[in-house]
């Protein structure tokens, strides 16, 4: 009979309480009473994640138009590490599109057989504990140098004027100079794209009044460097001639 | 009444077992942030499940307005968006979620990690737990793609691309994928069949398999 049993009822459903030994080692039935408990913290997680959501409306972009290849590709946030790997290998996708990816992952799953020391403490498996440090770390280094390269790229950051070797002071004239010397047709065909028809920057900073605070001798071996990755070097010409044509127009541009 | 009705439905199917089974066992002191707050990181992988529910069921009645044809799907997801009631909540729901599920699964593989949790006897359970991660970035993946808009088409164009890099097998691979050489009409409706079939499936059973593992091996104790 129920009455005889020496274990407590649990309201609201047929079962009883299991007797403990010790009482109060802070055990606790799953059902309801740590399911309340935890339904209470999902509860408020459920209403940080709605406000996030009302106050962030999901955008729409254009419609995908499969002929305009200009749209610069980007990856959802969680995989902008993979995609930054792959910048970093140039044409070789063998290994960051495909080796690093796969290895990873397969560490990844075998870690309980390549971790066999008894201790589950962090510390005392040190070898475990610094690869994951290490991988969080480089995947968080690798995500925001993507985006922020991805910000330079749309346009949506200008690099910081004091990090340029001229610092060029924004001219009031805005009409290019020397427009009859041929590296001026060099110029709109490659650097242009990036450094604005008119000088006027977009990716790369305005070169307006470059002329004012840099020589063609000064400008020269910055040019020819590059500011890899933003820019290639040369700006992606490969004949010497053209690139001093460019670097020749580019000294005359003293606009006031 | 009810208990009466739950009588008359046990002497029939003998559910008292099954849900013994289920619910009857207790939550060691541990892992319960009402004994000590720190434990908080052991709700990550609760709230992982909590946040799987509701992109099931947003992702739910999103299908009810979607349409994955090239022509419609971009369409379709403008009025869900501008025209359906809620349809902005709705998908947004979605839209967060899934980096919402990506983050808080990551945390809780991180607190498995560093409390050693997948050492004897819960190895299998976290070779489950890494098929279930590889799972959930196909999800958005394959999601991703099918707002049909700019950045879903480039971004999906780049992902295909990739696959040809697979040595041998990669341009079957990448026409596999596709449907086809481009990106196009197959692509989507791949992919979208992917994201709302064949993913699911293969979530639903790892993840059945992940709690019946944890119900066997109970929560790894105190370290
Ligand atoms: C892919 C885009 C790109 C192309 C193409 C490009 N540049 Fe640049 N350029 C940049 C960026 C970005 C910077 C700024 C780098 C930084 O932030 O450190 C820059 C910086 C410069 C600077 C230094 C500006 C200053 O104020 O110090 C000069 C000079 C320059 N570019 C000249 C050229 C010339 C000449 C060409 C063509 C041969 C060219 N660039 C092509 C992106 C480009
Ligand atoms: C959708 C994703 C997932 C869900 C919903 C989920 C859910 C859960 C839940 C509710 C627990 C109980 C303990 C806790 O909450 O911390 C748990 C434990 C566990 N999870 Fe997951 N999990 C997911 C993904 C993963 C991943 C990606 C891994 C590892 C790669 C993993 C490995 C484990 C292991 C080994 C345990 C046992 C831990 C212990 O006994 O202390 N899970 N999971």
């Amino acid at each position: 009979m129920a009455g005889e049993d020496p274990r407590e009822k649990i309201p609201g459903v047929p079962r009883r309480r299991p007797v403990h030994k010790e009482i109060s080692d802070g055990r606790e039935p799953f059902f309801p009473n740590f399911l309340l408990k935890e339904w209470i913290v999902g509860s408020i997680f459920l209403v940080g994640f709605m406000l996030w959501i009302i106050f962030n409306p999901v955008e729409l972009g254009p419609k995908a138009d499969p002929m305009d290849s200009s749209f610069i590709p980007v990856p959802d946030w969680y995989f902008l590490f993979l995609y930054q790997l792959l910048k970093y290998f140039g044409p070789y996708l063998l290994f960051p599109a495909v080796l690093i990816p796969m290895v990873a992952t397969l560490l990844l799953m075998f870690v309980p057989w390549l971790d066999t020391r008894r201790s589950r403490r962090p510390f005392r498996r040190p070898f475990a504990t610094g690869a994951m440090v290490l991988s969080v770390f480089m995947m968080i280094w690798l995500t925001s140098e993507a985006w922020n390269q991805h910000l330079y790229e749309i346009g949506a950051l200008q690099p910081a004027a004091s990090s340029l070797p001229f610092a060029t002071q924004h001219p009031a004239s805005t009409t290019l100079m020397a427009t009859n010397l041929p590296g001026y047709a060099i110029f709109k065909t490659t650097c242009a794209v990036c450094h604005g028809a008119d000088l006027q920057g977009q990716i790369g900073p305005e070169l307006r009044g470059i002329g004012n605070v840099a020589t063609e001798a000064e400008l020269l071996p910055v040019v020819t460097k590059g500011f890899p990755p933003m820019m290639p070097p040369a700006g992606g010409l490969t004949s010497k001639t053209e690139l001093q044509e460019v670097v020749a127009w580019l000294a005359q541009q003293k606009q006031k | 009444m009810i208990k009466r009705t739950y009588d008359w439905i046990d002497e029939r199917l003998n559910v008292t077992p099954l849900w013994r089974d289920l619910a009857d066992h207790d939550v060691p002191a541990h892992v319960n942030p009402a004994n000590k707050m720190s434990s908080f990181v052991y709700c990550f992988g609760g709230l992982t499940f909590l946040i799987i529910v509701t992109q099931i069921l947003s992702g739910m009645f999103l299908s009810m307005y979607y349409v994955p044809d090239i022509n419609n799907a971009y369409y379709s997801v403008k009025y869900i968006t501008d025209q359906v009631l809620l349809g902005q909540v709705v998908r947004g729901m979605h839209f967060w979620g899934a980096s919402l599920v990506i983050i808080m699964m990551f945390l809780h593989m991180l607190r498995v990690f560093f409390t050693g949790a997948y050492k004897a006897p819960r190895e299998l359970n976290w070779v489950v737990g890494v098929l279930i991660f590889v799972v959930v970035l196909a999800f958005g993946f394959t999601g991703y793609l099918l707002p049909w808009d700019q950045k879903a088409y480039w971004a999906t164009s780049v992902g295909a691309n990739l696959a040809s890099a697979v040595p041998f097998i990669g341009p079957y691979l990448k026409i596999l994928l596709a449907g086809g050489s481009t990106i196009g009409a197959l692509t989507l409706t791949r992919f979208f069949a992917i994201h709302v079939f064949f993913l699911p499936a293969a979530l639903l059973v790892l993840l059945g398999l992940h709690f019946i593992m944890i119900r066997k091996a109970g929560i790894a104790g105190p370290m």
